[in-house]
């Protein structure tokens, strides 16, 4: 499974990188996030699922 | 979708008598939201003028993030469309409260200025400063077994770390203090208004002199982004600079200390989950505070004004109306959050709405959430007996505006005190920004560092 995250949507709340700091990254000027590259290893995809379900605006979504 | 034509009534036919600034609101807060996310999770209310109401969870999102039909703007001089901002029912004296009451693209050049200062980079910071505080504030009370966290802590610190980041001198804190909380919970009517009145002048003059002289000395901070700032290439009057600055420390000041006292006192009330919290907050630390932050939303909404004709989350709305869109009782929606009416330290999936959401998302959600991490685990490692005296404690009557409590005091088993005093401490700190340029934007190091 890959992540990403929706730069229209996302507006900086920062739960994402709270739940899974090792997939996602937070632009040091707005706290915006961006999803690593590449495919989230097993044993994070319960927290990417998590990342996912917890973002307060539904920016993040699984690629295939 | 059909757009026919409907009648005022047809479109109102969800109706609720909603008065969210009467005590009886505050009082029955659990069952009106029931209530109104079962039966009308958007209603038309006839309070203030009439304006609608959105409880609902799916709603709420829907309706924030629509900022093309809902506008934030408060055009007090009736320049635009003489839109009155995000407060429900509008003030007497109005003026414009900073970017909150703007819309995009002016509201955007503001963000773009002042996100630098308050980006998670920039915030983290400041911690070492806030524990300091933390510390020294602690240390006032630590031997006597006896604190009020509200006015020896929560009021303080947020206080102190809102002036260091605007580049306002840190010991002016009681200044600014006491007129930005007595607002919020001081009824028009109250024998006290006349004094509150005169810290506000005061808070007001300190503020417009801070403007000046940091205009003049380059002070690094807030501020000084406001001060030299051009939007889309003018350079705005003081009155409206002045309007951001109110708007950064009211949203810096009581909504930290709303959300700390609010947990403390639920802490105390369950002393079990009180020493989990402790022992695990390694992995506890940060559902938990979303989960207080969900329960107590300590900025319990926001108003706007429908800007063209639009059906929005299944509800017809006409320009010019005004809604009040509820982050409290959306944050007890049942469909999103399982046990809506119970605190889950642990609770997952928490898309609560205490930030707000969309473009306006509140600015400084990193700040509100360091500093109350800081100042809960402090209490934890220091009063971990704390007992809150129900008897002394003293929510604001209404919760229109902010939930938050006047007073909450605490009886503890006395400890040492570790290091210096407040005042002390508040000097060391200041010498600590000056030096440091703590101010600065993360911009700003950035640049120095690439450079190197």
């Amino acid at each position: 499974m890959k992540v990403q995250v929706d730069p229209e949507r996302c507006q900086g709340h920062t739960l994402c990188s709270m739940i899974a700091p090792a997939l996602f990254t937070l632009n040091d000027e707005d706290g915006h996030s961006t999803a690593v590259d590449g495919e989230v290893p097993a044993d994070l995809e319960a927290k990417a699922a998590e990342a996912i379900r917890s973002c307060p605006e539904q920016a993040i979504a699984v690629i295939p | 979708m059909s757009t026919e034509p409907v009648t005022d009534d047809e479109r109102k036919q969800n109706r609720y008598h909603f008065d969210r600034h009467t005590p009886e609101y505050r009082e029955q807060f659990t069952q009106v939201t029931a209530e109104m996310l079962d039966k009308c999770p958007v209603a038309w209310s006839d309070t203030y003028g009439g304006h609608w109401v959105a409880a609902g969870h799916s709603e709420v999102f829907e309706l924030a993030r629509s900022a093309d039909y809902l506008s934030n703007d408060h055009d007090p001089a009736n320049e635009r469309r003489g839109y009155k901002g995000i407060s429900i029912p509008s003030p007497e004296v109005a003026f414009r409260g900073g970017f909150l009451e703007m819309d995009p693209p002016e509201q955007r050049y503001y963000r773009q200025l002042l996100n630098p200062y308050l980006s998670p980079a920039a915030v983290a910071r400041w911690a070492p400063l806030v524990d300091e505080i933390v510390r020294a504030s602690l240390n006032e009370k630590i031997e006597t077994g006896r604190i009020d966290f509200v006015d020896d802590l929560a009021n303080i610190v947020p206080a102190v770390l809102t002036l260091g980041m605007l580049g306002i001198p840190l010991e002016h804190w009681d200044i600014y203090v006491e007129p930005i909380h007595a607002s919020v919970y001081t009824p028009p009517n109250s024998p006290d208004m006349p004094r509150l009145q005169a810290s506000r002048l005061a808070m007001r003059d300190d503020m417009m002199g801070q403007l000046s002289s940091i205009r003049a000395s380059g002070r690094p901070g807030l501020i000084h982004a406001l001060a030299t700032a051009e939007i889309n290439g003018t350079v705005p009057p003081d009155f409206e600079l002045l309007g951001i600055i109110s708007l950064l420390i009211g949203g810096g000041f009581d909504t930290t200390t709303a959300l700390t006292a609010h947990a403390l006192e639920w802490l105390s009330e369950h002393p079990d989950q009180r020493e989990r919290l402790s022992a695990e907050r390694d992995t506890l630390l940060n559902p938990a505070t979303e989960e207080f932050l969900r329960y107590f939303t300590p900025a319990p909404g926001d108003g706007r004004t429908i800007s063209a004709d639009c059906e929005l989350a299944g509800q017809q709305f006409k320009e010019g109306e005004r809604i009040w869109l509820s982050w409290a009782m959306s944050n007890r929606d049942p469909e999103v959050f399982p046990n809506p009416n119970e605190v889950d330290l642990a609770r997952t999936g928490n898309r609560h709405h205490s930030f707000g959401l969309g473009i306006h998302r509140c600015i400084g959600s990193n700040v509100a959430r360091m500093v109350f991490k800081r100042m809960v685990t402090a209490v934890l490692d220091r009063m971990p007996d704390y007992v809150c005296d129900p008897a002394g404690a003293e929510h604001y009557q209404t919760i229109g505006i902010i939930q938050g409590m006047k007073h909450l005091p605490a009886t503890f088993t006395p400890g040492p005190r570790i290091g210096d005093g407040l005042n002390e401490t508040i000097a060391r700190m200041q010498v600590l920004v000056d030096q440091e340029r703590l101010a600065d934007p993360v911009t700003v190091r950035k640049g120095a560092a690439d450079a190197t």
